[in-house]
């Protein structure tokens, strides 16, 4: 079973031009379309986060500008980031989508989830908008699960790096945050010596990787750096921030991924969470709606046991030297910190 | 307080940011300093405006000129992120500036609203002291 949360976002919050823009929307409704699940797909419709729910990683201050900031007409937030008069109403049901999500598997006990939203959230800052990203849509949710104690594994496979979900999460031990990204790139930050706040050692993990990188490399990352942090935080649940713009066509980066690679990757990821019903992915990057699409189908296929490949799998880029550098710094980092902070443990 | 070192400037191109390039070259010059010269490259500029960084660039090398400041002083740096992210971690990285300038509103800022402006984020959260050089106020 696939649950659906949304499609948010219509024809909201459209900055004319902008990549980030609703047809990504609807090209991911053609992707799931392309599945022909038939009654295995079900839309939940999402409700609108409400101030507490979107209080737990977000500063009230900076909720209340933002609500003004929309009301007032809206504008550029940064080089990057717009807002709209209806950016607010967009981002609160983004961010809603999520949490209904998780509602949804909850009461199912059964099945994968897909947030369909926009804007998308990773770059979000607890005080501040950035990188397209309004209100960090996985962060209200993951801090929603943590608040009844589950321990939380954020993936993020989008090709930019994570910021706003892993300052959000820098010191809380019961989130586990893993990148995979192309470096050097926006926004900057993602280095495998990043690793989490002093109450929260080990709890974070970058895996930075060299434009061209392919499908092989990404999960060879996974599999080499992250994989001891992910058996060692034994996750409750698992969150994944899909992007999509690693794919080799898409416009604002340059990894090499095919539709086929993100297949093989959600296969792996989904054998991370504990049971079904356990996992949620939320959309955030791919700009070529093409891609876009085809990337989609190609997930939630092999998230469904269905083998929709629309392309092969890749392999052969670089990156493998800095995927073991990556491990190499993150366990210098690691015990590095641990010696200078010997009373600080990680809490499962 | 040790002297002034390193002043980062983050540069954007707008008129704003060009007062408070030319603030912090005299500054500079008054106190025997570099002067680290920073350009946020952002997910659109990545994506669709590689020549800009390049305008940029002789921007300041004329602006450098026309301070009479030791051009190997001056030094262009290009950092990826958003502005108010770059000049953060400016005060802190490699770069280690002592002292972090910007102009009172580069572009994007929303009038009235502090909701997007550079100045307001980096006074809250760098590391460093912070100067807001008001446009036309440069010289003084």
């Amino acid at each position: 079973m696939l649950i659906v949360s949304g499609p948010t976002g219509g024809s909201e919050h459209d900055g004319g031009g902008h990549p980030e823009r609703p047809a990504r929307i609807s090209a991911v409704m053609e992707g799931i379309d392309d599945l022909h699940l038939g009654t295995d797909v079900q839309i939940v419709v999402p409700h609108v986060a409400n101030l507490a729910q979107m209080a737990r990683v977000h500063d009230t201050a900076y909720l209340n500008e933002l609500a003004a900031f929309c009301k007032a007409g809206g504008g550029q937030l940064d080089p990057d980031t717009y807002a709209m008069v209806d950016s607010w109403s967009a981002a609160r049901r983004a961010a809603g989508a999520g949490l209904a999500a998780v509602d949804a598997l909850r009461q199912r006990d059964d099945g994968v989830a897909f947030v369909v939203a926009r804007p998308p959230g990773h770059h979000a800052l607890r005080d501040r908008a950035m990188g397209f990203c309004l209100l960090n849509n996985i962060a209200i949710s993951a801090a929603a699960l943590t608040a009844d104690d589950e321990r939380v594994l954020i993936i993020d496979w989008d090709v930019h790096h994570g910021n706003g979900t892993q300052a959000i999460f820098w010191d809380d031990p019961k989130v586990l945050y893993v990148s995979t990204h192309q470096w050097p790139l926006f926004p900057g930050s993602g280095t495998a010596q990043e690793i989490g706040g002093p109450h929260a050692l080990g709890r974070t993990v970058n895996i930075p990787l060299p434009a061209g990188a392919t499908g092989d490399v990404v999960r060879r990352a996974i599999g080499e750096v992250a994989l001891p942090a992910i058996d060692d935080f034994d996750p409750t649940w698992v969150l994944i921030s899909a992007g999509f713009d690693a794919h080799r066509a898409d416009p604002l980066a340059n990894l090499a991924l095919s539709s086929g690679d993100f297949a093989e990757l959600a296969t792996m990821v989904a054998g991370f969470a504990p049971r079904p019903g356990r996992l949620v992915l939320f959309l955030e990057g791919g700009y070529d709606v093409g891609a876009l699409r085809m990337s989609v189908a190609a997930t939630l296929g092999a998230l469904l046991g269905d083998s929709y490949h629309p392309e092969d799998s890749t392999c052969g880029g670089p990156g493998t030297e800095m995927v073991h550098q990556a491990r190499a710094e993150w366990d210098e980092a690691f015990h590095r910190a641990r010696l200078l902070n010997p009373s600080e443990r990680r809490v499962r | 307080m040790r002297p002034l070192q390193t002043i980062a400037v983050g540069f954007d191109g707008s008129l704003d940011a060009e007062a408070a390039v030319r603030w912090a070259f005299e500054l500079a010059s008054q106190v025997d300093a570099d002067v680290v010269v920073i350009h946020a490259v952002g997910l659109l500029e990545y994506a669709a405006h590689r020549g800009v960084a390049v305008e940029l660039e002789k921007t300041v090398e004329r602006l450098a000129r026309e301070a009479g400041i030791d051009s190997a002083r001056v030094h262009w740096n290009l950092a990826d992120g958003d502005p108010c992210s770059v000049l953060i971690r400016a005060g802190v990285g490699p770069v280690a500036a002592d002292l972090l300038v910007v102009g009172s509103r580069g572009q994007g800022a929303h009038a009235g609203l502090l909701l997007g402006s550079t100045s307001h984020e980096l006074a809250e959260h760098a590391a460093v002291p912070v100067v807001i050089v008001p446009t036309g106020r440069e010289g003084q």
